[in-house]
């Protein structure tokens, strides 16, 4: 089984309608394990959006050169009106007040096979309405390329959550390792036990306030909405996982890790560095790359 | 009618009229649009319609006025000459659906929107771009737009088959000797331990690792010519598709007036049905306009009647004849505050040209509505005591120039002694006298109607003490108040004695019962 019909497979088991890839930083491999996906995916109807900008020729930051999307007949897109193909024309399916970075959004079919840049909406509510819009357009699965941090809209869903990670996120094999360990504990921080005793935050948990619950020594669960709502990363998070009892009210639910063995700047030896990531995370982990499940 | 220019802030906060423009709101972006540039609702043509319009009438109206999406910046486009996006073609024939939805739906009524060359734009552009149709919603530059751009389509989509085919040639080599199936169009990994030596011809190395190579293949001479055919394809197909895009703006151009004015009726039509879905929700009428004066029939104030409602509590409405200046007496919680705010909020509604809600109205086209007294801001701190506060803004409502005006006058002068406080009301009333304001002054001190002339209303007030709930149960206690109070506005004659209820209330809600008893002896 290559890589995406083995990511599809996890991710569909549970009935999960949306699945959204999230990276440990830039260029760790979500547009490619995006294609991936989109290419096991082949032949349904399939909805495409992006929380920031994806698929662009060269990255807006560095201008390096970026993998593109290239999508099939019969996929539907949510992005910026702006950044649409104009030619070949798409079939465009709705406006909305929905706002991108580049103006308001539009949800499109792809009528003609073609590069696609995906600009979506920026907010959790906003990813949720254009994930909710697509589907309501006859999406069947629905695909989110986007940064961890707005994965909000997914919580508390069915959704599944796939990290990518890559050479191009860390300096050394350990150090990408470890940060994408850590965030998927993060991303995986368990659902609140109704029956004991808690501690709810409305906003997000922030290092000083794990100080303080620490110092008084706090024993109850700590609760935050979801794990997005935890402002600590790296050893920070990984402290305050010792000493308290998080929990959240909508968990998040990962199922895979794929790696990208190949940055700019550095090369990771693919197989060990697919080896470590899947017994740091627990998870299947995918390169993408290779195009087949590493461990 | 300018909101700022009929009255103050302090008055909108006491009138709620924030209420009163969420109740009367278009819902669509064009009636946003007619209501920021004003224009005079008519309140008769708005209760006529209440009447004759049924509710699923409003529903179908204003669903499609919330369908129609702003064609402005289409239109702008197109009549600077700029070709239009598809995005804007699918704006604009959803547009030209809804209105013509909107316009069958009136003319079950005899009733007409918009002008016929309004009618007729709309009519030709939905035509025009009824090709594009696709799924329920969707457009998409159909073919049959022009031949041409099938062709075109045709070309690019043979160009594209044949790259395809031409560079799976190219690479079956390459795949063969790696021993894979096909090689795609992205790069590729490949373990140097898997990697042939040498490597076969056509596979280009990216970037080396110690364990890897990235590569990706070469396209060979026939299938780069078919790769540079493919892109001069897609350029045509672009041409082309750009070329039926300026046609059909040109087309879109050409209606640019008509769709102006349907806009425009649009615009007209969502202020309007906003107006009648307020009216017709809370039975409101059509107010005779008076020379002066205002007088009304079981009037509503409509933010109190809507926050009872939500409570399940019932509303007494009240009738008051209010030729000039008046005096309003009754007891604490007798609703002197919401008689006051009753007479603002039905001159309110005259001045925006409403139908007030009410069973019937008499009412002056009033400038300005003025509120002296207790209001929120009143409650804020400051350099100033409550009572200067109050001074400073008579001071300023009689500074304004003479205009036709209502003073609504809520517990003037409370706050200093009784004597000074009377003696500032009485002269009050002779100052907005001789101004042919229309006022009424709520209070509590005494003789004030007697000694100014003026006319006295009467709050009835409580029927019976009721009794003390059990625990001191506060909503219990201001249910039973309610219950038992009549909130009825009579005229008085000048010698008849305020009603004193406020001992009687105070006990009711759970104060100290040998205090009230104490201040009953005192009171003699």
């Amino acid at each position: 089984m290559n890589a995406g019909a083995g990511l599809l497979d996890l991710a569909l088991r549970d009935g999960a309608a949306a699945i959204a890839v999230v990276g440990t930083g830039k260029n760790a491999g979500k547009t490619v394990t995006t294609r991936a996906l989109l290419e096991a995916l082949r032949g349904r109807c399939v909805g495409l959006t992006s929380i920031g900008r994806d698929g662009e020729a060269v990255d807006i930051g560095d201008a390096s050169p970026k993998p593109r999307l290239r999508l099939e007949p019969g996929t539907i897109v949510a992005t910026a009106r702006a950044v649409l193909p104009v030619s070949p024309a798409s079939e465009i399916l709705d406006t909305s007040d929905l706002m991108t970075a580049a103006g308001p959004l539009l949800y499109a079919r792809v009528r003609t096979p073609a590069p696609y840049e995906l600009l979506g909406a920026p907010t959790a509510s906003g990813v949720r309405a254009s994930l909710d819009r697509m589907r309501a357009l006859g999406a069947e699965v629905t695909l989110l390329d986007g940064a961890v941090d707005r994965v909000a809209a997914l919580a508390g869903g069915d959704e599944a959550i796939v990290v990518a990670t890559g050479a191009a996120t860390a300096a050394t094999v350990e150090e990408a390792v470890d940060d994408v360990r850590a965030l998927v504990v993060r991303l995986r921080l368990p659902a609140v036990d109704e029956r004991e005793p808690a501690v709810r935050l409305d906003g997000a948990l922030t290092a000083t306030m794990v100080a303080a619950f620490a110092a008084r020594g706090e024993t109850r669960q700590i609760v935050v909405g979801d794990p997005t709502r935890i402002a600590l990363a790296g050893r920070a998070f990984d402290g305050a996982m010792r000493r308290l009892k998080l929990r959240c009210e909508r968990p998040l639910r990962v199922v895979a890790v794929t790696v990208a063995s190949i940055g700019t700047d550095r090369y990771f030896e693919p197989a060990g560095f697919a080896r470590a990531v899947a017994a740091a995370t627990g998870l299947p982990t995918f390169d993408v790359y290779a195009g087949a499940r590493a461990a | 009618m300018n909101l700022d220019l009929l009255l103050d802030e302090t008055t909108a906060g006491a009138l709620d009229a924030a209420w009163l423009l969420r109740a009367t709101a278009p819902c669509g972006e064009y009636g946003r649009r007619a209501a920021e540039l004003g224009g005079a609702p008519d309140a008769r043509a708005i209760a006529a319609d209440a009447a004759t319009f049924d509710a699923a009438t409003l529903d179908a109206l204003q669903d499609a006025l919330r369908r129609a999406p702003d064609v402005a910046p289409a239109l702008a486009r197109a009549g600077v000459g700029d070709a239009l996006d598809d995005a804007a073609f699918l704006e604009l024939l959803r547009f030209c659906d809804a209105w013509l939805r909107a316009r069958a739906t009136l003319a079950r009524h005899d009733r007409e929107l918009g002008t016929e060359a309004a009618a007729a734009a709309c009519i030709s552009l939905v035509s025009l771009l009824a090709h594009g149709r696709a799924g329920t919603y969707g457009f998409y530059l159909d073919e049959r737009f022009d031949p041409v751009l099938g062709a075109a389509r045709a070309r690019a989509q043979r160009a594209q088959a044949e790259f395809d085919a031409a560079r799976g040639r190219s690479t079956q080599g390459v795949a063969r000797a790696l021993g894979r199936d096909e090689i795609g169009e992205h790069e590729f990994i490949l373990m140097r331990g898997d990697a042939p030596s040498p490597l076969p011809e056509g596979l280009r190395v990216i970037r080396e690792a110690p364990t890897y190579l990235l590569c990706e293949c070469e396209l060979d001479e026939r299938a780069l010519a078919a790769l540079a055919r493919r892109d001069d394809a897609d350029a045509a197909l672009a041409q082309v598709e750009r070329e039926v895009r300026e046609a059909l703006s040109a087309r879109v151009r050409e209606r640019a007036a008509g769709l102006d004015d349907a806009a425009a009726a649009f615009g007209a039509l969502d202020a309007h049905v906003a107006k009648v879905r307020f009216a017709q929700t809370y039975a409101c009428v059509a107010a005779e306009e008076a020379a002066a004066g205002i007088s009304f029939e079981e009037a509503r104030y409509l933010p109190l009647l809507d926050q009872l409602a939500r409570e399940g509590r019932a509303y007494a409405p009240i009738s008051l004849d209010l030729p000039g200046v008046a005096i309003l007496t009754g007891p604490n919680m007798g609703g002197k505050s919401i008689a006051l705010r009753t007479c603002g909020f039905l001159a309110l509604c005259v001045a925006l040209g409403l139908p007030v809600p009410a069973k019937r109205a008499r009412i002056e086209r009033f400038e300005r509505i003025s509120w002296l007294g207790i209001a929120p801001e009143s409650e804020s701190g400051g350099l100033l005591s409550s009572f200067a506060r109050e001074v400073v803004r008579l001071r300023a409502i009689l500074e304004r120039p003479h205009e036709r005006t209502i003073v609504l006058v809520d517990e003037f002068a409370r706050t200093t002694t009784p004597q000074e406080g009377r003696a500032l009301l009485i002269a009050l009333v002779d100052r907005l006298r001789e101004r042919d304001a229309t006022a009424l002054i709520a209070t509590h001190l005494a003789g004030i109607a007697q000694a100014s002339g003026a006319t006295h209303y009467a709050i009835r007030g409580l029927r019976g003490v009721p009794a003390r709930p059990a625990g001191g149960d506060l909503p219990a206690a201001l249910a039973a108040l309610a219950d038992a109070m009549d909130y009825t506005l009579s005229e008085v004659t000048a010698d008849s004695p305020p009603q004193a209820d406020a001992l009687a209330l105070a006990r009711l809600l759970g104060l100290d019962d040998t205090l009230v008893t104490a201040a009953y002896a005192a009171l003699g």
